[in-house]
């Protein structure tokens, strides 16, 4: 790991495109400024793991029967409907 | 779609080339893209929505290039009524996103047998209804939801 040795206000620049700046610094929390281009993700890796791991666990690999869902709060609301069969998205 | 049917390409452009301008306008079937993938499956970027009215609330987001291979997603908002996640301006920007109305929010679930369900509440996938075009978006206010809530399941049984 490449380990660089930064003052607040500095930046990193990664492959010319992706800018890492020390905003500030409070204690033990350290403000990060990210800018990188509109298909470069930026997470927080503990959320990016944790939803990383649900997806995995949620994929399925045969059509399993569902369960069905309580009356209240299973009942369709009218105003937010699920795309049905046909597309609806449109 | 057939190349005779596309708009006239100049001799110049090729059929397939004239297929990638008509896509953004009308997508001609529940087929969604989501060019970044959902969180850990990156490489798989198009999907095909089914509903099966039998099975509603619930819906299948299917990997094209793998039926045998699907999530079964949620409309949020009825799994949690009062859900109201902050989707990042980064995020509404990629994806285009001009009012509420644009977006198609879509949470995966997992089953874990016919008693037992949970949604995930902090990463939904948002997409353009108009384009097709979507995302697994980190909402901002993640910490207020879980990737774990539980779904009112009938006891009752299947």
């Amino acid at each position: 790991m490449l380990i660089l040795s930064r003052k607040s206000g500095e930046s990193i620049v990664i492959d010319g495109r992706i800018h890492v700046k020390i905003v500030r610094v409070e204690g033990e929390v350290v403000k990060v400024g990210i800018e990188a281009p509109a298909d470069v993700p930026v997470h927080r890796q503990e959320v990016y793991e944790e939803i990383q791991h649900s997806n995995q666990e949620a994929l399925t690999r045969q059509s399993l029967p569902l369960p069905k869902l309580n009356g209240k709060n299973g009942a369709k609301k009218p105003d937010a409907p699920l795309p049905p069969a046909k597309p609806r998205l449109s | 779609m057939k190349c005779a049917e596309a708009i006239e390409p100049p001799t110049t452009m090729k059929c397939v080339e004239t297929i990638e301008m008509e896509k953004p306008a009308a997508p001609p079937t529940n087929q969604i893209r989501l060019p970044m993938g959902l969180l850990g499956f990156e490489q798989i970027k198009d999907y095909v929505l089914l509903a099966n009215p039998a099975e509603e609330p619930f819906a299948w987001l299917q990997v094209e290039s793998n039926v045998s291979l699907a999530f079964v997603v949620i409309d949020p908002f009825i799994a949690m009524p009062n859900y109201q996640p902050e989707i990042p301006q980064p995020d509404v920007d990629f994806l285009g996103l001009k009012q509420p109305d644009d977006a198609l929010l879509l949470n995966i679930v997992t089953v874990q047998g016919p008693r037992r369900a949970t949604v995930n509440l902090k990463g939904p996938i948002v997409i353009n209804r108009r384009t097709h075009i979507g995302k697994q978006v980190i909402i901002a206010n993640a910490f207020d939801y879980s990737v774990q809530h539980p779904l009112p399941v009938n006891q009752a049984g299947a």
